[in-house]
């Protein structure tokens, strides 16, 4: 492993993490120790009904706990941000606790961000704006993909434009990430896979930008040796809490990785598939990642060959190419094991939104991070209709 | 003579630079999102007192106005990119891609990121035309 002489990167990592089954009652000591004292919670409300994970850490955060705002969606909107924001300056909160997925996180991220700012998250919009902390965040997923947990980045849906906004500022970092198994083992099969398909996509696509470097190599090539072997376990099995514990790791590392890395043309598309389609994010990124990596292979097939080793495809002698190939081969086979469409066309993406997804993927931020430039809208839309 | 970078005169000959290479009329032919504004933060310890406005009017490759202009007019533009003096430098010296610098943190953008990466010819343009004007920085002279 060599890399270039002018390597030139900064590595971010600034949050706390605590890890371990039943780590949840840390989350009052946590927002103490941030001199906090009304959090609010910040959930959507199937978690809360359907589970018994929100009761359990609204029980630990006892009188620390100023309200619970449970109207978050997948896909969490500038609207919702903007409702959540209105609600926790009702209560007079000074801190976030966010327990969910992506959504339920990237929504107390701009939360965290409009409790210091004030405004509207329209207001806000823009990359790297903040001077100073905003307010604090103790992210507890429940959902073992986004990392968002450990990055700085949110994504958020902007409904009257059918896009996915990026708010990326190195202040949206939260304080502390509590990964708990027990907050994930209620997960079902299907979202178990997709999440696990979205740690794999951070990962790979880490390792393949044009961001790259030794520290963040080293997070997502371990995260996919974990995910290679822990996430049809965790799918199968959801109490084995070995698998679930494992699997917030490799996500956590995995987004740790994509934090200073960041993420290609997979997540482009896939923004993009999900604004457009209403896919989930992790299953768009698991149908797109096999494509992307043919598509960058096309040129740069080297950076597939350790990707390639960490799932565990490699063969003595193999060419770089060879090894590119065995790698899309197999997320493929990863996600058909996990029992996930592997089709957009199984996804219910229908062919005549083909053309729109590749149009809107040429303006995601994230397509200018990948390993090979993407010229024209026409170099997306072949890939996607392979995935078709 | 090189133009001490950032001042009025160095702002007047980027305009000249716009306007007269052909860099830019094809590379921001397709912007029609309005005024950006770029900021080069005070640093009184290298003589910038203030921070320094530089106001692009850009419409369809063409340069109607680049000038400097006041905070108050600056930061009610749409797409308004501050940034240190030696990360302007970088830029300038084309040692720093500026969308990536906003992607890195090093440089920082409000407006609205897909208006910016679906014109990003635009914004290569804007900065090969910046060597068209003989530059001495101001940390230097």
């Amino acid at each position: 492993v060599r890399y270039p002489a002018d390597l030139d990167f900064e590595y971010r990592c600034p949050t706390k993490v605590i890890v371990g089954k039943k780590a949840y009652k840390q989350v009052r000591s946590e927002v103490s120790n941030l001199g906090c004292k009304r959090a609010v919670l910040v959930t959507d409300r199937p978690l809360a009904e359907n589970t018994d994970v929100v009761e359990m850490v609204k029980k630990v955060l006892a009188k620390y706990l100023a309200g619970v705002f449970l109207d978050v969606e997948p896909d969490s909107s500038f609207q919702i941000v903007d409702k959540a924001a209105d609600y926790a300056r009702s209560i007079d909160a000074d801190c976030v606790v966010s327990v969910g997925g992506g959504s339920a996180m990237d929504t107390a991220k701009g939360l965290a961000l409009l409790l210091k700012t004030g405004g509207t998250l329209a207001d806000n919009l823009g990359i790297n704006l903040q001077t100073e902390p905003v307010t604090p965040h103790v992210a507890i997923p429940t959902t073992a993909g986004t990392g968002s947990e450990v990055t700085h980045v949110a994504v958020i849906k902007d409904v009257e434009r059918h896009q996915k906004a990026l708010l990326l500022d190195g202040f949206l970092f939260p304080n502390t990430a509590i990964l708990d198994p027990l907050m994930t083992v209620s997960l079902p099969p299907h979202l178990t896979a997709g999440t696990g398909m979205d740690a794999l996509t951070h990962a790979v696509e880490a390792v393949h930008s044009i961001y790259r470097n030794p520290l963040s190599d080293a997070n997502a090539l371990q995260a996919i040796r974990i995910i290679r072997d822990n996430l049809v376990t965790a799918v199968e099995q959801p109490k084995d809490l070995g698998a679930r514990t494992s699997m917030l790791a490799a996500a956590n590392l995995a987004g740790e990785a994509f934090a200073n890395a960041m993420v290609g043309v997979v997540h482009a598309i896939a923004h993009s598939i999900g604004a457009l389609c209403g896919v989930h994010h992790g299953l768009a990124n698991s149908l797109m990642l096999p494509e992307g990596i043919r598509f960058n292979a096309e040129e740069q097939p080297e950076l597939y060959v350790p990707v390639a080793e960490a799932l565990g495809v490699t063969e003595p002698g193999m060419s770089a190419k060879e090894a590119a190939d065995r790698a899309a081969q197999a997320c493929y086979d990863l996600a058909a094991r996990s029992g996930m469409p592997t089709r957009l066309s199984e996804a219910g993406v229908e062919e005549a939104h083909l053309e729109r997804i590749a149009e809107m993927a040429m303006s995601d931020g994230t397509i200018l991070n990948n390993p090979r430039i993407v010229l024209e809208a026409s170099e997306v839309m072949g890939m996607l209709k392979r995935a078709f | 003579m090189a133009l001490v970078f950032p001042s009025e005169e160095w702002v007047a000959a980027y305009e000249t630079a716009i306007q007269e290479h052909d860099d830019y009329k094809e590379g921001g032919k397709n912007w029609t999102y309005g005024v950006t504004v770029l900021i080069v933060n005070a640093e009184p310890d290298i003589g910038i007192d203030e921070d320094f406005y530089i106001y692009l009017d850009l419409h369809r490759g063409e340069c109607l106005s680049c000038r400097t202009c006041t905070p108050e007019e600056g930061e009610k533009q749409p797409f308004v990119i501050r940034g240190d003096f030696d990360r302007w430098k970088e830029v300038i010296n084309e040692e720093l891609e500026p969308v990536k610098g906003m992607m890195q943190g090093k440089l920082r953008l409000r407006g609205d990121l897909p208006t910016i990466v679906r014109n990003i010819e635009a914004a290569k343009a804007l900065v090969r035309c910046t060597s068209y004007v003989d530059t001495a920085f101001i940390d230097e002279v």
